[in-house]
């Protein structure tokens, strides 16, 4: 991986060479331009401050908790009505029997939604808040919020709106890479890049992770190909007991229920865009 | 001298070779330290084992193998009756580069629920050889701090409520804060600034029986800082602080409470808010604000540097995740630009030797330097980046990793909730030992930090733009033999023959500028006035003198020379180096350095007098001058500055006579009036702003009086 700044891209040289291109760039890739962001602030102060911890989550308290703030803070006012949030929201967290709460009560309501995959036992499992049966109801974009090692690509959903996409009233099928195939597959920059500036890149590359309709991995196994939302088209295959998507990733964790869809996660990033990631690299800090 | 530094015992590779090939199947029969057991020891089964419960993590210790290769420490959930309710894991191995001792081995086991009950058991390998596990040791882990009956205590972050599953949003960030502010004396959230979309930076001021009132206050507390989230998708500090800020909000535990007594605690959750929120490691415009608190382009890391002015912590640590999976459990470093004072590297470097690797060794954490092992690219000179920037502004300080990936010696748990807690709570065990070395040495790093200021006010010896101080390889317990990079400067990152000042032209000082948010960016003048430097406006331009406490840092914003500089400043040198005999009338700029004058020193108004290593014979006075620096100098003779427009600073000298400042009326500079040694009264009145000495006490022998009684 590349280091952000001001270190050269030979190992063993930094100087004034390096220092001075970094600052030409980063300067070039500075803030887009006063007009849109003006626009960016401006959208958001229209969404509301409060829209992320006011909109519906799993139905419980701690899921109301759990939501993730979409919303930009823009002044006092605003402040003060998260403070009134907080000692509402806050009270519930000194319930002294967790198990009443959050995704966990209705984990006991339905019969258990089972999830296949070498990584399931690393990720919340019967009555941990986000558990599989927890998520059954819930959207596709809000059920990732509680699957621990996909926080990029839920980032990345956010970052390119495709949230809609991911609640198609005809059903979708979600094939979520996990954290550490981004991490194999970008560098910290590019991943940045991508997120911050090159946003319609990004959604093609998130499209590429999406099948319209619901499709549990037996399903798609059986259909043997698929078209994603980007539309390429990709081979899916038998490998015991999970599947292959493409050439060279596999389902690592697959089955979760969401409200009109599926989500499987993967151990490697689909789509047509390079890889950056550095192996042997981690980004100075 | 102090001698806290650790002996070493061992060093990894060598000594795990040379073990390799022992044999001695049955020494742990004859190591009477292990008789605890009761049923009898099998050869080479572990013996003595002990666990030991913390928050968030259980420190195994056991009695050494000889000839062992590496130990293997196994955990499986156990119900109150220690029978098991799911299958037993291999969590971790200790081999002895772990630690720096290596007579006692310890591993902090973590990843585990907080609460929940397990059993333990631990068995040496001979190179991979399993031998027989020891004894099982079964204990329930402590539940997250604070009894959930009792208000305040029982608040919990969203981490926590979702045991891990999600992180702390803003929103309940900012609501766990103001909750913590509002049920405990203790604690006083500030908003230290706004990002740029505009959310709140807040810090809690944290202090006994309730923190200092203003920034003055606190600053008088000698307080120290701690950075939870500069990087947006490395969540694992910031949950540490907020869990830590209840404990010390709450905490009724005589350590706490003998800790808040004696200083003041400033976290700042979150300086990268839009970037947390966005799970992006730069802020929203995308630049990496850890590469930015020197030039302060952005607002966040300007109100970082504000607040630094302000509150002047003497010592900080910088949070930070990384993913390079063959180094240790938590990598530090110290400031290691070669501009920051010795004084400051020193204190530094035995912060993280001499505390944090002694202390590592005791709890089971493997703190290490960063930049090892395959990290030959990091952990650098970059002026820009916290660790530095703070070195260079005397504070003693070291940056913190957290392993997010699987390391050589703990299992790969991806980004689960296990992985996460194990970072968090070594977070939470790294910071907490921050505040036991502050508490324990705080007049070490004061000292350490008076030295710099006054050495940097002396502005001698050369300028370094970009290079680092070497980490020396050991006593650090280390994965390989590979250590940080040196990085020594080049040749052109040199400047041996260091300025007076700077000279800003007036389109330099108070021009537009492109480089921040928006392509709109502080002028030098306000980041300047953000990192508090001292300024003296005369007709041709605008100077900043090196000989004040931020000397390190200035030539690197200010000189064509700097990697990373604002603006090309034109160096002014010494006008006056030699001897000169009889009475010095100064008019317009002077700067004298290793100079000797015999006879008064006379300022006139609107003028500008700088004079370093100078000794002078007689009185030294000053009536309205814009600007006047005295340092590492000798007066012989009475000093008395008045009506001062611009800047006063006297460091570091040594006055026969009475020194007395009124009247100057400085706008936002503070008079600096620190470390100097007195022989007469010193009086201040009428000073606006009143004089600071910055926390370096001046040696006043006679009457302090008015506006100085204090310093
Ligand atoms: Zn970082």
């Amino acid at each position: 991986m590349s280091e952000p700044s001001n270190s050269s891209p030979v190992p063993g040289h930094v100087g004034r060479t390096a220092g001075r291109t970094q600052v030409r760039r980063a300067s070039r890739r500075g803030p887009v331009s006063g007009a849109s962001r003006r626009g960016a602030v401006s959208e958001a102060s229209r969404r509301g401050a409060v829209s992320g911890a006011s909109r519906r989550g799993p139905v419980s308290g701690a899921s109301r908790r759990g939501a993730v703030s979409e919303g930009f803070w823009r002044g006092p006012v605003r402040l003060a009505a998260a403070t009134l949030l907080a000692v509402a929201t806050i009270g519930g967290c000194t319930d002294s029997d967790p198990a009443e709460r959050g995704a966990t009560a209705r984990a006991d309501a339905r019969p258990a939604a089972a999830v296949t995959g070498p990584l399931c036992s690393a990720l919340p499992s019967g009555t941990d808040p986000g558990n599989p049966a927890s998520l059954t109801d819930e959207p596709g974009d809000v059920a990732l919020r509680w699957i621990p090692v996909l926080t990029r690509f839920e980032a990345a959903v956010r970052a390119a709106d495709l949230s809609a996409e991911l609640r198609d009233p005809n059903g979708v099928t979600i094939l979520a890479p996990t954290d550490d195939a981004f991490a194999k597959k970008f560098s910290e920059d590019n991943l940045d890049d991508l997120m911050i500036k090159q946003k319609n890149e990004l959604r093609t590359l998130l499209r590429a992770h999406l099948v319209a309709g619901s499709y549990s991995l037996a399903d798609l196994v059986a259909k043997g190909r698929v078209t994603t939302l980007d539309g390429t088209s990709v081979t899916i295959t038998r490998a015991d007991p999970m599947a292959r998507i493409g050439d060279h990733t596999e389902t690592v964790c697959a089955d979760y229920q969401v409200a009109g869809g599926r989500i499987h996660l993967l151990n490697g990033v689909l789509g047509n865009l390079p890889t950056t990631a550095d192996a042997n690299g981690d980004p100075a800090h | 001298m102090r001698t806290r530094r650790p002996t070493v015992v061992v060093l990894s590779t060598l000594l795990a070779a040379t073990l390799g090939t022992v044999t001695a199947p049955s020494t742990a029969l004859g190591q009477p330290a292990s008789a605890v057991q009761t049923a009898v020891a099998e050869p080479n089964q572990v013996s003595g084992l002990t666990v030991t419960q913390a928050d968030g993590y259980a420190t195994l210790a056991w009695t050494p193998i000889d000839g062992a290769t590496d130990y293997q420490i196994e955990r499986a959930p156990v119900d109150a009756g220690n029978v098991a309710t799911g299958p037993a894991v291999i969590v971790g191995v200790w081999r002895p580069n772990r630690q720096i001792n290596n007579e006692a081995p310890t591993f902090a086991d973590a990843g585990f629920s907080p609460g929940d009950r397990f059993s333990w058991r631990v068995r040496a390998r001979f190179d991979t050889t399993a031998q027989p596990y020891s004894t099982p040791v079964a204990g329930t882990t402590l539940a997250p701090w604070g009894n959930p009956d009792v208000p305040g205590e029982s608040l919990r972050t969203q981490w926590e409520t979702t045991k891990a599953a999600q992180y702390t949003s803003d929103v309940e960030e900012y609501a766990y804060t103001a909750e913590v502010d509002r049920l405990s004396e203790r604690v006083r959230v500030v908003e230290i600034g706004r990002t740029v979309l505009n959310r709140p930076i807040n810090m809690l001021v944290i202090g006994y029986p309730t923190p200092p009132p203003t920034a003055q206050a606190v600053a008088a507390t000698s307080p120290l800082a701690i950075n939870c989230n500069v990087h947006g998708n490395e969540p694992g500090d910031r949950e540490a602080c907020l869990v830590l800020a209840r404990k010390l909000a709450f905490g009724k535990d005589a350590k706490t409470v003998d800790l808040l007594s004696h200083t003041t605690v400033l976290i700042v959750p979150t300086i990268n808010g839009d970037g947390r929120a966005a799970n992006t490691r730069g802020n929203s415009t995308g630049q990496d604000l850890n590469r930015d608190y020197s030039l302060i382009r952005q607002p966040e890391t300007a109100a970082y540097v504000r607040m630094l002015r302000d509150y002047r912590p003497v010592a900080g640590y910088d949070g930070h995740e990384y993913g390079n999976s063959t180094a240790g459990d938590l990598p530090m470093l110290p400031p290691r630009h070669q501009n920051v004072a010795k004084q400051i590297f020193d204190e530094s470097m035995d912060m993280i030797e001499g505390h944090m690797y002694v202390q590592g060794a005791k709890d089971g954490w493997w703190a290490c330097p960063y930049g090892c092992q395959g990290g030959s690219g990091v952990g650098l000179s970059e002026e820009t980046i916290l660790r530095n920037t703070l070195g260079l502004k005397n504070t003693v300080n070291s940056l913190l990793e957290l392993r997010s990936s699987g390391g050589q010696t703990r299992p790969d748990e991806g980004n689960s909730a296990n992985n996460r807690r194990r970072k968090t709570y070594s977070a939470f065990w790294t910071f907490s030992q921050f505040l036991d070395y502050h508490r324990a040495n705080l007049p070490a790093i004061t000292q350490a930090r008076s030295e710099a200021i006054e050495f940097q006010a002396s502005n001698t010896g050369r300028l370094v733009f970009r290079g680092s101080r070497p980490i020396p390889l050991h006593p650090a317990p280390h994965p390989g033999e590979a250590g940080p990079r040196d990085d020594l400067p080049e040749p052109e990152m040199i400047l041996d023959n260091a300025p007076c000042a700077y000279k800003l032209t007036e389109e330099q000082y108070n021009g537009a500028r492109t480089d921040g948010p928006g392509e709109v960016g502080a002028t030098v003048a306000e980041r300047i006035a953000a990192h508090g430097w001292k300024v003296v406006k005369a007709a041709d331009g605008y100077y900043v003198p090196l000989a004040q406490p931020e000397r390190g840092l200035i030539p690197l914003l200010l000189d064509a020379q700097g990697a990373e500089e604002w603006v090309d400043g034109q160096r002014i040198y010494p006008t006056g180096t030699g001897r000169h005999n009889g009475p010095l009338s100064v008019s317009g700029f002077t700067c004298i350095s290793g100079g000797t004058v015999n006879g008064p020193v006379t300022v006139r108004p609107g003028a500008v007098l700088i004079a370093t290593g100078t000794t002078i014979s007689g009185p030294v006075s000053a009536a309205g001058a814009t600007g006047v620096f005295l340092a590492d100098s000798t007066v012989r003779g009475p000093v008395q500055i008045s009506g001062t427009t611009d800047a006063v600073s006297l460091v570091d000298n040594r006055i026969s006579g009475p020194v007395a400042l009124s009247a100057n009326n400085t706008g936002s500079d503070v008079p600096l009036l620190a470390g100097n040694a007195v022989s007469g009264p010193l009086s201040c009145a009428l000073n606006s702003p009143a004089p600071t000495n910055l926390g370096v006490p001046n040696q006043v022998n006679g009457p302090k009086a008015g506006q100085c009684a204090a310093l």
